[in-house]
């Protein structure tokens, strides 16, 4: 049955709740410059969920180390000098061999390996198969000093420690702007938390640098490289952010991921591990009386760093023409529009963030538009992405049926020059806002949730946003979205990533398939040229011709050519049965 | 303010430390003193109730929130597709929330939920089949009515229906664009058979045969009080809330019970199995169907694949695949067993073409280990404090304390399971585990598959430490990708 569309339901009230979510945070900041957030809740008791933030991410790196502030992420779980080793004195001695070691690799790969590269000798500087005799000897040396390293290496000790005591979720992860570390704590063994994250901000060892690199270059090629979309995305991103920091990828390009040495590492960390760069959370089953003095006595022994982290002082240049990417992949047709906004808590940033919902969901403008009017998506999107220093606003859909990326890049014009022509109903407006009020309070339930989000704010801006931003929200006017849907879409600020799908094996063509790789790029384009013929006598013609001359083809290559005569058959055969439609 | 918790007695770390200044920094976290915290599992009995028509309902309020969250959790799900309509529950399933009801349109509820600011949602899986809702208190009345009429009346709506259609069959487009999907599907018709429900996948023609009449001939099946189970936490008061659900049910028909779902008949054929992807990373599963959920083995299963790659970086294949050699990112092992029959044992990890074989090879050393060695009594008290030590985190949420009560209860869980869980894990021996392991984890039974570029997989990594002919004397099977929409072989 269908049923009439139209407001048959009246709304008498609004369902805007009357009393603000607040969460209440105590904020305190130790003599070194620590900062601390504490959040007591006993709804969910016997548990605490604690983590602290290192306000670095990618977006302080440079060319030549992308990807340290993750890579360092990383390194923070092989212990220290208590936890992780049974000799702390060897052990410090087997890293500085084996980092001499690796210090003499860099060289000769950086200056021997890459000439020879850029003469096009070899295919991969870094590939360990285009060593030279002395790299083979020094890599063979490294093996070895390593192999006995492990022989005093307590194995990921750090997180025995915790998994025996009760330590759950233990995890990071590195973003542009921050570093996050955490783990749920049973609430008696708050001090195991106190003691193992200031243990290893105090004396971290960075052991089995090399394998742990491996294992990074393996993240890479499981979340970039493997993934139908994930190099695209890396290269729109890149292309997208012009002079800014964050056009390099978290995760880092490789050959730079290969080159860093512990010193850097270590450089890295005497810079932005010091407390005074650094921000603790707390939040569950404790009283912050009882855990106040814990937090003294163990983080009190960090000392605060000389100077403060150097700024970062690239801003993103104005862009002055629109940027355009098109993509070739295994994946669903698809479009990305982004365009440069605003960073995290601009005046502006909370009518972007309304005016993405008005146009998500399925009672939003994408969906009524775009998946059931048109019926050229099955799925679209928009999102506003404010970060530290910067700011973008993303409009993303996947094609549906015959339609192409295009239409649909088309279709979002349209709905963003709505935007900016007519106010959007006061209705509409006050339902996306009753849907961000009860969301504030939806994002409050896990301990683990807010401790994240208060992290985060804190790491990028403040953590008052938590309390502030609903209020905010709450007050963006119809003309406000007018306003900036009118400052930020100028088609010169705009960057367009449209994916098409490669052309894939067809289920039927074997033949196809059995063919050496250059003549199946030969045949496949010789075969789309053909299938543009209209002509069916010229056709008719073509496929007697070749059959006639089989013979004279050398065997190799008969098997291609019988292809090609079987696709124009079918061509002939399409073209007649539809004229005689 | 929180409700207190008879059942749950946690002695606050702030009462047991005292406020004077804390002794020096202990050389080691081992040597620190922990206050006890005592915690009892909360017992189900005392969270249920049972409605005039005896529908079950667990209740856990709290006042923290002005939000209720309400799951109806239905026995049934896609096992009961029909054998040429795969997909007809999870598509009923995903229609009820998106197909507006007999009385309203498809796109008046929508815009009536999302302007109450309700989340109401609705699905069918495996065994098992939801419909929830979460909402705010202040506005519960008008949430819950059309909540129900969408429970009860789904109207299926045609305009929807082909718009659901058309979205599965892209997503089917998408089948062998990732390698993870091919390696689950491959795995899943190997191990459990590819008429398993566990298994079956709907195709182009299963899911354009699908009408609204179908839709509802499914609903009758799954979607009534006689499969259905009730759980609501949040802000409300028991008394009201029970009235309320028992005004909602009242002339609700309870239609015929569905049955268990059916085992699997299938035979494992072991050996490696390999399906082209051209990708620089190969993606692998190891492993056989193991035991059953209350299989008595399950306890030292448990304790044995922790040890073994189920307990993060503590365990051994993590250590060894990961931390040692830095072969992958992801390495690990799981156990998955069902209720209703052996579910599977699966060792996983993705690594770079060239080293697909070393890592194999030392999960199958450990494999090996396992079943020949006894685990050192520190390895294996390790493993049984974690689980232990963070059995509390079990009933950490009201919502998922109820969850764990209304899937105990849909699946016949023995009562006293929560309570002698503790009991259980301590009992475990270094005897047991090697025992289990010997029974279950038998290499040569196991299927090993592998997605990725077998050029470069084949011949192993540069060093010769390992290449595919070290396992099953080099037979492979290689397994021609499949059409995505007809899942057809494509030669």
């Amino acid at each position: 049955m269908h049923l009439a569309h139209g407001p048959v339901l009246v709304f008498i009230a609004l369902s805007t709740p009357t009393v603000a979510q607040h969460v209440e945070v105590e904020s305190f900041v130790l003599d070194n410059g620590m900062e601390f957030l504490l959040v007591e809740r006993t709804e969910q008791p016997n548990s605490i969920a604690a983590g602290w933030v290192a306000k670095v991410g990618s977006v302080n790196e440079r060319p030549g180390i992308t990807g340290i502030s993750h890579f360092f992420e990383h390194m923070m779980f092989k212990g220290t000098r208590t936890i992780g080793t049974r000799d702390a004195d060897l052990d410090a001695e087997y890293i500085a061999g084996q980092e001499a070691i690796k210090g003499q690799l860099n060289e000769l790969i950086w200056t021997v390996q890459y000439q020879r590269f850029r003469r096009g000798e070899i295919d991969d500087p870094w590939n360990a198969a285009n060593d030279t005799d002395q790299m083979r000897t020094l890599r063979a040396e490294l093996r070895e000093l390593a192999e006995k390293h492990r022989d005093i290496i307590v194995k990921d000790e750090y997180s025995e420690v915790y998994t025996k005591l009760g330590g759950s979720s233990m995890n990071a992860f590195t973003s542009e702007d921050l570093t996050f570390y955490f783990v749920n704590v049973p609430s008696n063994k708050f001090e195991l938390w106190a003691w193992m994250e200031s243990d290893r901000l105090y004396d971290s060892v960075f052991r089995e640098f090399y394998a742990e690199r491996d294992v990074v270059h393996e993240e890479r090629r499981l979340r970039t490289e493997s993934t139908p979309t994930g190099k695209f995305r890396e290269q729109f991103n890149a292309m997208f952010w012009q002079s800014s920091p964050y056009a390099w990828p978290v995760i880092g390009w490789p050959s730079d991921l290969n080159s860093y040495t512990r010193k850097e590492a270590q450089r890295y960390f005497n810079i932005y591990y010091r407390p005074n760069n650094l921000v603790g959370v707390v939040v569950g089953d404790f009283q912050a009386s009882a855990i106040k003095p814990i937090i003294r006595e163990y983080f009190g022994r960090l000392s605060r760093g000389e100077a403060n982290p150097p700024a970062v002082v690239t801003l993103e240049v104005e862009q002055r023409a629109q940027m355009r990417m098109d993509a070739q992949c295994d994946c669903q047709p698809q479009v990305e529009v982004r365009y440069h906004t605003v960073p995290f808590g601009h005046v502006d940033s909370f009518a972007l963030e309304l005016m993405a919902e008005v146009l998500n969901g399925r009672t939003g403008r994408l969906y009524k538009a775009m998946v059931e009017g048109q019926e050229i998506a099955s799925s679209a999107s928009a999102g506003a992405d404010g970060r530290k220093y910067a700011g973008a606003f993303s409009f993303r859909a996947q094609v549906k049926g015959d339609a192409d990326p295009p239409q649909l890049e088309e279709a979002w014009y349209e709905q963003l020059a709505r935007l900016q022509e007519e106010p959007v109903p006061q209705r509409e407006l006050q339902k996306v806002k009753n849907r961000i009020a009860a969301n504030a309070y939806r994002r409050l339930q896990s301990n683990f949730f807010l401790l994240i989000q208060l992290g985060l704010f804190e790491g990028i801006g403040g953590w008052e946003y938590i309390n502030e931003s609903p209020a905010k929200l709450q007050a963006v006017t119809t003309d406000d979205i007018t306003r900036i849907a009118n400052t930020y879409f100028d088609k010169s600020n705009r960057a367009v990533a449209l994916y098409t799908r490669k052309a894939g094996l067809e289920p039927q063509d074997v033949e196809l398939a059995a063919l050496d790789a250059p003549t199946r790029d030969r045949v496949q384009q010789q075969v789309n040229q053909l299938l543009k013929v209209k002509d069916l006598g010229r056709l008719q013609m073509m496929a007697a011709m070749m059959e006639g001359m089989m013979d004279q083809v050398p065997p190799d290559d008969q098997a291609a050519v019988k292809y090609v005569v079987k696709k124009i058959k079918e061509r002939i055969a399409e073209l007649e049965s539809s004229s005689g439609n | 303010m929180p409700i207190p918790q008879p059942s749950i007695i946690a002695i606050g770390i702030a009462g047991l430390i005292g406020l004077e200044a804390i002794a020096d920094i202990p050389p080691h976290p081992q040597q620190i003193v922990f206050a006890p915290l005592v915690f009892e599992p909360p017992q189900a009995g005392e969270y249920r109730h049972t409605l005039d028509n005896g529908v079950t309902v667990y209740l856990a309020p709290s006042h923290e929130f002005p939000l209720i969250n309400i799951v109806f959790t239905f026995k049934g799900g896609r096992y009961l597709d029909p054998a040429d309509q795969v997909g007809l529950a999870a598509a009923t399933g995903a229609m009820m929330r998106r197909g507006g009801t007999t009385t309203v349109s498809a796109q008046d509820m929508d815009e009536e939920f999302d302007f109450l600011a309700a989340n109401a949602s609705s699905s069918a899986g495996l065994t098992q089949s939801s419909a929830s809702l979460n909402c705010l208190a202040s506005n519960f009345g008008q949430c819950f009515a059309r909540f129900i009429d969408m429970v009860r009346n789904p109207g299926f709506q045609e305009s929807r229906l082909a718009i659901y259609k058309q979205e599965t069959l892209e997503q089917m487009k998408q089948r062998n664009d990732h390698a993870a999907r091919i390696l689950s599907r491959e795995w899943r018709f190997l191990l459990y058979g590819d008429n398993h429900f566990e298994a079956a996948l709907p195709t182009e023609s299963s899911i354009e045969s699908l009408t609204a009449d179908d839709l509802q001939w499914m609903h009758r099946r799954i979607f009534h009080p006689g499969n259905l189970i009730v759980a609501v936490t949040g802000d409300f008061e028991p008394k009201i809330m029970l009235q309320e659900l028992q005004d909602a049910f009242d002339d609700w028909a309870f239609g015929e019970p569905v049955s268990d779902p059916p085992a699997p008949h299938t035979t494992l054929e072991p050996g490696v199995y390999h399906v082209e992807k051209d990708i620089p990373q190969g993606r692998v599963s190891i492993g056989l169907r193991a035991i059953r959920r209350d299989d008595p083995d399950y306890f030292p299963m448990l304790l044995m694949n922790r040890i073994l790659g189920g307990g993060g970086f503590v365990s051994r294949i993590v250590s060894r695949v990961r931390s040692d050699e830095g072969l992958a990112y992801s390495a690990r092992s799981a156990m998955s067993p069902r209720v209703h029959y052996r579910g599977e044992f699966r060792a996983s990890f993705q690594s770079k073409n060239p080293t697909v074989a070393l890592a194999m090879k030392i999960i199958l050393q450990e494999i090996q280990r396992i079943r020949s060695e006894p685990v050192s009594d520190d390895e294996l008290a390790t493993a049984q404090n974690a689980l232990i030590e963070t059995f509390p985190r079990t009933f950490e949420s009201k919502a998922g304390m109820l969850n764990l009560f209304v899937n105990d209860e849909l699946t016949n869980r023995e009562p006293d399971y929560w309570q002698t869980y503790r009991d259980n894990v301590r009992a475990v021996t270094p005897a047991d585990i090697m025992r289990v392991a010997q029974t279950y984890l038998l290499a040569d039974q196991m299927a090993m598959v592998v997605v990725g570029k077998w050029d470069e997989i084949a011949s192993g990594d540069l060093e010769g430490r390992a290449n595919m002919s070290d396992f099953f004397s080099g037979a492979v099977t290689h397994l021609p990708l499949r059409d995505p929409l007809t899942l057809r072989p494509m030669n």
